[in-house]
């Protein structure tokens, strides 16, 4: 793509933001709008948990341990603090029903580690961004959408948004948006894609996940 | 719609304003080829303006399921043209940004970008106009006026500075303000990630910018050739390290691209305000057939 329309390298910005901005960054988070996040107090909680996520990986990146703890202690901070459950079912779509029990499992075993590999890489990569939380408004019945800036030393700030769901009573993330692109729906789209482009097999999906997993480890 | 936004960095959009030069019409060509190409096989598809489909939700029976509305009838000449502009960023593109941005101080690169989008004024002012955005366009005459004088032609962002932020608006936005449906999503050579609409924005500000119709009445084509290449290098330099996570991770990148467009497209219209109606229904999957836990929790094992 030669693109450098805004069309394509724009939201692609926003994925890559995604994740060097959106967590590593949640650093020196203070809370910039008081006013807002008053005014809706059921708000209140998930906009603190946000903060405190970001107060921790802040802390862990300034520790400066070698880059495997560090990308260690992401993945921990991902498997306590994001359902990967709910994400993982929600970006496989329609699809799941495809799937046989052990396709599903397999699925679900894999689609974890990917994305905590992604995460946690994303993550490690913080290059002295700032990151504080402007706000949080609900959205629907179930989620919260905690705002944030991450302010770079460089261009313009970027706004991420941290859809909050309540869990038997703890917060977890579901979505993470960058500039209002929302890293599931897009997940969503590739997923569908990958699946339909190989005959509605739901192996190709699992298959294209294995790979993405070797690479991984490979780098 | 709210009208704050953050700041926009400027586009290829601006470099459309090329004046039908014999290059910029062959480009305006394979645009209108392709529109045109797309309006013949998708009439039914172009009054649907889905974002990538319904969130697909379950139906009928296991084991049935109906293709996504991706809105992508061209999808197959779409993947040829997505690959074609690959390679063309890959020998030429990339790594002319890459000496662009290694060569030029940080201080001039944000100049170069404040004066790319202090010339995209008159676009920026006539589309918020014609959306009926009048605090966006006393917007854009207070920057125009504020960064051409104290902001020395534009380099310095004063305005940016004092509370009132880039705000790109273009063609396209318009006409979804103005009801018109997105149609087809088409790539478009060279240009990339595009949809009939956005196409025909594309288009129309290409003819009617006044920047570049000036400095074409005046002999300096130079200036609109220059100015677009200065936008191509600014703008993929901005996106070197984007780009280049987002291939290595994608499962389909072409895929994630049309999403990625989409969902910013929609962002722009609603000039960067969040919207909690808009985002994807997520439900909670308590139904029992979910996947039991993972005995080994991803991570761990490597």
């Amino acid at each position: 793509m030669l693109t450098n329309r805004r069309p394509l390298l724009r939201p692609a910005a926003g994925l890559l933001m995604a994740g060097l901005a959106a967590f590593a960054l949640p650093a020196t988070a203070q809370q910039t709008a008081p006013a807002q996040v008053a005014a809706q107090p059921s708000a209140k909680a998930p906009t603190d948990f946000v903060q405190g996520l970001g107060d921790k990986a802040i802390a862990t990146l300034a520790q400066k341990k070698d880059p495997a703890q560090t990308k260690q202690v992401f993945r921990d901070l991902l498997n306590q603090n994001f359902d990967l459950t709910t994400i993982g079912r929600f970006v496989v779509g329609r699809y799941w029903n495809t799937a046989t029990p052990e396709q599903q499992q397999q699925y679900m075993q894999l689609f974890e580690r990917m994305i905590i590999d992604v995460y946690a890489e994303r993550f490690s990569q913080y290059a002295g961004e700032t990151f504080k939380v402007t706000g949080g408004q609900s959205t629907g019945e179930r989620d919260t959408l905690v705002t944030s800036q991450v302010v770079r030393p460089n261009g313009p700030p970027v706004n991420v948004s941290w859809r909050v769901r309540n869990r038997d009573g703890a917060f977890k993330i579901v979505d993470v948006l960058v500039e209002n692109v929302s890293m599931s729906q897009t997940q969503r789209s590739e997923f569908a894609s990958v699946i339909e482009n190989n005959g509605g097999r739901f192996d190709a999906l699992l298959d294209a996940l294995r790979q993405r997993t070797q690479t991984a480890q490979a780098r | 719609m709210a009208y704050r936004a953050v700041p926009r960095r400027p586009t290829l959009e601006s470099l459309s304003p090329m004046r039908p030069g014999p290059l910029s019409r062959l480009m305006l060509l394979a645009v209108a080829a392709t529109a045109l190409a797309a309006c013949s096989t998708s009439t039914q598809q172009a009054t649907t303006p889905t974002l990538d489909g319904p969130p697909g939700q379950a139906s009928g029976a296991p084991g049935t399921v109906v293709p996504v509305n991706n809105n992508d009838p061209l999808e197959p000449v779409n993947r040829g043209i997505f690959w074609f502009n690959e390679a063309l960023d890959a020998v030429l593109i990339r790594p002319v940004a890459e000496i662009y941005r290694a060569v030029l101080p940080d201080p001039a690169q944000r100049g170069v970008r404040n004066v790319l989008q202090n010339l995209r004024s008159p676009l920026d002012l006539a589309n918020q106009t014609l959306q009926g955005d009048w605090d966006g366009a006393g917007d854009v005459v207070k920057r125009f006026a504020i960064n051409t004088t104290v902001g020395l032609g534009g380099l310095i962002d004063v305005a940016g500075k004092n509370g009132i932020p880039y705000e790109y608006e273009s063609f396209d936005q318009t006409l979804a303000v103005w009801g018109v449906p997105e149609g087809p999503y088409l790539v478009l050579p060279v240009i990339g990630s595009s949809s009939l609409r956005d196409a025909v924005g594309f288009g129309a500000e290409f003819y009617a910018d006044p920047v570049s119709n000036y400095a074409s009445n005046n002999d300096a084509d130079w200036f609109t050739y220059g100015r677009a290449g200065l936008t191509v290098a600014d703008t993929r330099a901005g996106y070197i390290d984007v780009i280049d996570d987002l291939k290595r991770n994608s499962f389909d990148y072409y895929a994630a691209m049309r999403s990625l467009y989409r969902q910013r497209r929609d962002n722009w219209i609603r000039d960067g305000a969040a919207d909690p109606s808009q985002l994807p229904d997520i439900p909670d999957y308590d139904d029992g057939d979910a996947a039991p836990p993972s005995p080994v929790r991803a991570g761990q094992g490597s």
